[in-house]
């Protein structure tokens, strides 16, 4: 679809959050569907793949884009908080963000090119919940908590928690992402973001990893893992992480490492990579960042 | 007036392409305009039983074509063997069926899905093999398009009796043109006549399909040629198709009709670079002395005839490269397979043959322990070598001054000889590939095309050039202004291009086969020259000054133009029945050094540094020749490294730019680019063609940097990393 395609749709631009979730509420008791526009980089190119069906109603758009309880980034205490609909170019340019949460920064520099950046969303890449998300793998790998809102009220969801299946999640029909927290890890925490993409940019991920460590005397104190597209959600990793946490980093071999990962992932021969291919590379990142901690 | 030719004159077409001012055949609207869509099979083979439109569906204000609606069902080209719709036969999946118009383009998208075909599907061939086993017959027995045999000396069975046999298999995929515009078309009647604009290469090939289908003379069809957002040869054949479509829809309907493809459909339905496979057989002395080569060229032609058997002539005779040989067999043979058509792209067969002779010649150099370039050097084509179709070089060799520059630039020699650089989890290598590339036509083909060029003198000391040639991005209209500009002693500023249409234009021939500067240019130099012979007649015989006298001479319809055409150059033998003689007017040389960057753990190759230098003979516009050897490489670079097309079951499964990946700016590398001048006496200033030339080295030149940076040896293009993983795995590398 083109943006011109747009102005086929019903559209609203609530002025509040109340107000859209007032919207939400309303139409999901009617079964109707709606879609919340934040950036529009996943949405008009799934739009485009999938035309909408001529006999249907075309869904509602709601444009999220401009709530401001969507928008800010802030750091209250020690959590680091992220609305929904910040864009990938407002994080990587944040300077507390670049000071305490580099893996992200990292992250979001990394995603499409500068006009994606300057329109695409955290929110957008967590609700569409592809596997191959790289917001998402960096999300993971920080062990971030989920702000869920609707008119009956909000609720905190680890991201662990978040997904159910391919493109599934736990995210009602009347709730909307209003905000992503972050427990910031200490200063200079060390980090890994590797995104293995088709090109340098506008590139979706074959594989991409983040990574992102507390280390305190020669044992790891918090270890965060995320994985981009070697599984039919973004994998946490939770047989590797098992494995940092239970003994001495210094006692981590390549092995150990290769056998963890193998067991947390499950790739696919797909137009973009194949398996064998996506579980050499998720074993060699995941072994690198190992060997980076282990020459702390 | 300070000559023009050898200065970086901007490019005229820029600030209106920059400011989005220039009008694109999308943009364009005609009152009462329908849009057009066409209805495709989707398996490629099968006999069509019916077209049927669902009954349920309201189809006013819509129309439909069949091939029951053309006149005369066949594109006309070589073999005129493609139906502009399918009657009975499906030959490809991408094959257009039906078309519809309509004028709102939601419900013309709704109609599309109320058309469903009937067909029973055959087996398919859908790859060289299948076409040699020829297990189910498209084209007669042997699915056998077309055949050129080419032999030199003893032939290559004189490999035999060789110091040192070397044999190798090097094989590429498709490449789809990627241009930024795909294609598009209106076709609207007027009266009888039938005219078209759009996005296109060549007005005259356009004019010849429609003249054909229709049973039009030449004065009963327009052809205008729209902005155009690039072609790389895919706008060579294709938009013809595409024009035929818009008139017959608009002859249905009575109204003006745009046909605009998507991206997705262009990518799928439109023609790409043939797929290849080369099998070689060389022989050598120990010191690396060549002496016989035996080289199997195989193309894959895709579903019809098209251009194949033109492309195939071009691979085979640059299948020797840049070397001499004594004794040479080229067998080169195209099939036919159930995939959309492929067809001309940038270096028209040329690349494919080139990657297998470079990549060979590594193989050698390893073989014998030598490097690859010492190897290649020893064996240059020289002023007055004879090629392996016995053609001496008689002038404009600038290989060994492009290998000169090209080592001197990138350190080549230091860095082989120092090894490939390990730092960390990263190979960094170095790797060479030297080439040739005939400008011009085949053989006899600028004889049979007689290409015309007209200038006209205009009121104001203005001049007009008034060609068939187009640009299509590559900066014809800037460097066309200058040849003239300098042919009569004017400014640039004062030269106008004219809009290329047939009603207009004289026909210069196709915008193809590194031709325009060389061949059209030389025509424009000399229409221009003409002119200013005039203007000093004029000006001897009635006194006063040029500016008097060229007024004079533009108020005089019978003097105001010189229309001039292209005399082939005395000396240029070529026999078709042996394929032997001179192949090509003159050649364009180049060396190209790649270094690459390979990560050890992802097997992600990054190009850091590229030096080409090349051999054009004469530069007629800095800025815009590096442009097309910088442009060029990295489309090479693309083929090399990225663009795949995968398929199954004869449908491409990435038609899009999210997933058939061309290299975006980033993957760029620095270029350093050298240009070499080694004049050929026939061009404008001495000027040959660069066009297609940069695309046959940057793959083999990546090819041989990968091998040095890692000791993988890859030859097959594209070289993922999945491929090179792959190859670790089972030759073990770093
Ligand atoms: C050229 C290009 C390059 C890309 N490159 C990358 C890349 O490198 N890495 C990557 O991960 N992705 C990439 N993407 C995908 C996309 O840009 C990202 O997933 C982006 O984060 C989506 O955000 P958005 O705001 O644009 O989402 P939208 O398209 O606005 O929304 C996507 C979906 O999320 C829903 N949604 C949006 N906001 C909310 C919310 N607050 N609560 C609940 N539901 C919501 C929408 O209803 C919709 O279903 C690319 C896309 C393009 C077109």
């Amino acid at each position: 679809m083109s943006v011109a395609g747009l102005a086929l749709h019903p559209f609203s631009t609530p002025k509040t959050l109340d107000e859209a979730l007032a919207l939400l509420a309303e139409r999901s008791a009617r079964a109707e569907k709606t879609v919340l526009l934040a950036g529009g980089t996943d949405w008009f190119v799934e739009r485009h793949v999938a035309p909408a069906e001529e006999a249907g109603v075309l869904p509602l758009v709601v444009d999220v884009s401009r709530l401001d309880a969507l928008r800010g980034i802030a750091v209250e205490g020690e959590t680091l908080h992220i609305g929904a609909a910040a864009t990938y170019l407002e994080i990587r340019k944040d300077a507390r963000v670049a000071a305490r949460c580099p893996l992200l920064a990292a992250t979001a520099r990394d995603v499409g090119a500068l006009q994606i950046q300057a329109r695409g969303t955290l929110g957008g890449n967590l609700a569409s919940g592809s596997p191959a998300a790289d917001g998402v793998a960096a999300l993971a790998a920080l062990d971030a908590t989920l702000l869920l809102r609707s008119i009956r009220g909000a609720r905190r969801v680890p991201l662990a928690g978040f997904y159910t299946g391919y493109r599934r999640s736990v995210l009602a029909a009347d709730e909307l992402i209003e905000a992503i927290e972050i427990a910031l890890p200490p200063e200079g925490s060390p980090f890994a973001w590797r995104k293995v993409g088709t090109r340098q940019a506008q590139a979706i991920s074959k594989v991409a990893f983040a990574g992102l460590a507390v280390v305190a005397s020669g044992r790891l104190a918090r270890l965060g893992l995320g994985m981009a597209s070697v599984a039919p959600t973004v994998a946490l990793l939770p047989a590797t992480r098992a494995l940092g946490l239970s003994k001495p980093l210094g006692e981590v071999t390549d092995a150990d490492v290769e056998q963890a990962v193998l067991a947390d992932v499950s790739p696919i021969d797909d137009v973009r990579s194949t398996a064998a291919y996506r579980r050499h590379v998720a074993v060699r990142l995941a072994q690198r960042f190992f060997g980076e901690l282990r020459a702390l | 007036m300070a000559p023009s030719i050898g200065t970086s004159v901007p490019r005229v077409d820029g600030p209106a392409k920059v400011c989005g001012s220039a009008r694109y055949v999308d943009d364009l609207v005609l009152p009462g305009m329908l849009h057009g869509a066409t209805v495709r099979s989707d398996v490629p083979r099968g006999r069509l039983l019916g077209v049927d439109l669902d009954p349920a569906f309201d189809w006013t204000g819509i129309t439909v074509v069949t091939a029951d609606d053309v006149p005369v069902n066949a594109v006309p080209l070589i073999e005129s063997d493609q139906p502009v719709l399918a009657r009975d036969e499906i030959r490809h999946a991408y094959e257009p069926v039906a078309l519809l118009a309509c004028e709102d383009r939601l419900r013309l998208a709704q109609a599309l899905r109320h058309v469903t075909l009937r067909v029973e599907p055959l087996p398919p061939v859908l790859t060289i093999d299948d076409a040699l086993a020829a297990r189910e017959a498209i084209r007669g027995a042997d699915n056998v398009i077309k055949r050129y045999r080419i032999t030199k000396g003893r032939g290559g069975a004189a490999v035999e009796g060789c110091e040192v046999v070397v044999r190798g298999v090097y094989e590429t995929g498709w490449q789809e043109h990627v241009y930024i515009e795909p294609n598009g078309m209106i076709g609207w009647w007027d009266g009888d006549t039938a005219r078209v604009e759009g996005s296109l290469q060549c007005p005259y090939y356009v004019q010849k399909g429609i003249k054909g289908v229709f049973g039009l003379p030449d004065d009963g069809v327009d052809v205008t040629q729209a902005v155009t957002g690039g072609g790389f040869g895919g706008k060579e054949e294709y938009p013809t198709l595409v024009a035929l479509h818009a008139l017959l829809l608009a002859k249905k309907s009575g109204r003006p009709v745009k046909l605009v493809y998507g991206r997705q459909e262009d990518v799928e339905a439109s023609t790409k670079r043939h797929p290849s496979r080369v099998e070689i057989a060389s022989g050598c002395d120990r010191d690396g002395t060549l002496r016989a080569v035996s080289i199997r060229v195989l193309f894959d032609g895709g579903a019809y005839v098209t251009l194949t058997p033109v492309v195939l002539s071009r691979g085979a005779l640059h299948a020797c490269g840049a070397y001499r040989w004594e004794d040479v067999t080229v067998e080169a043979v195209a099939v036919a397979t159930n995939t959309p058509p492929n067809g001309a792209f940038r270096g028209f067969g040329a690349p494919q043959t080139i990657w297998a002779i470079e990549r060979h010649l590594d193989r050698v150099a390893r073989t014998l322990g030598t490097d690859p370039v010492a190897l290649k050097r020893k064996n240059l084509l020289r002023l007055g070598d004879t090629t392996a179709t016995g053609q001496t070089l008689k002038e404009s060799v600038g290989v060994e001054e492009c290998v000169e520059k090209a080592m001197a630039a990138s350190g080549y020699v230091e860095k082989r000889e120092r090894g490939p650089v390990v730092t960390g989890r990263t190979a960094r290598g170095v790797g060479a590939a030297i080439f040739l590339h005939g400008a011009g036509f085949t053989g006899s083909g600028e004889k049979y095309l007689k290409g015309k060029v007209a200038v006209d003198l205009l009121p104001g000391g203005r001049a007009r050039v008034r060609t068939g040639s187009t640009d299509i991005g590559q900066g014809t209209e800037t460097v066309f202004r200058q040849i003239a500009a300098d042919g009569l002693g004017i400014g640039v500023e004062n030269v106008d291009f004219a809009v290329p249409s047939t009603a207009n234009v004289p026909d210069s021939g196709p915008t193809v086969a590194s031709r325009t500067v060389m061949v059209v240019g030389s025509i424009v130099d000399a229409a221009a020259k003409e002119l200013r012979a005039r203007l000093e007649a004029e000006e001897k015989a009635r006194g006063a000054t040029r500016s008097a006298a060229w007024e004079r001479l533009a108020a005089d319809p019978a003097r105001a133009t010189s229309l001039v055409q292209y005399e082939p150059p005395p000396g240029v033998v070529w026999d078709d029945a042996t394929y032997s003689g001179d192949a090509y007017p003159a050649y364009g040389w180049a060396c190209d050094v790649a270094e690459v960057e390979v990560d050890l753990d992802t097997f992600e190759t990054k190009v850091t540094g590229f030096w080409a230098a090349v051999d054009v003979g004469r530069v007629i516009n800095p800025t815009l020749c590096a442009g097309q050897v910088e442009g060029g490489t990295l489309q090479a670079i693309g083929w090399a490294l990225t663009e795949k097309l995968v398929t199954k079951d004869g449908k491409i499964l990435n038609p899009r730019m999210t997933n058939y990946i061309v290299p975006t700016s980033l993957d760029a590398p620095p270029f350093t680019t050298t240009l070499v001048e080694a004049a050929y006496s026939r061009g404008p200033g001495g000027a040959k063609g660069v066009g297609e030339l940069p695309m046959d080295g940057g793959a083999p030149a990546v090819a041989a940097a990968i091998e040095h940076a890692t000791g993988l040896v890859l030859d097959r293009v594209p070289m993922l990393p999945e491929d090179l993983f792959e190859a670790s795995v089972k030759g073990g590398a770093r």
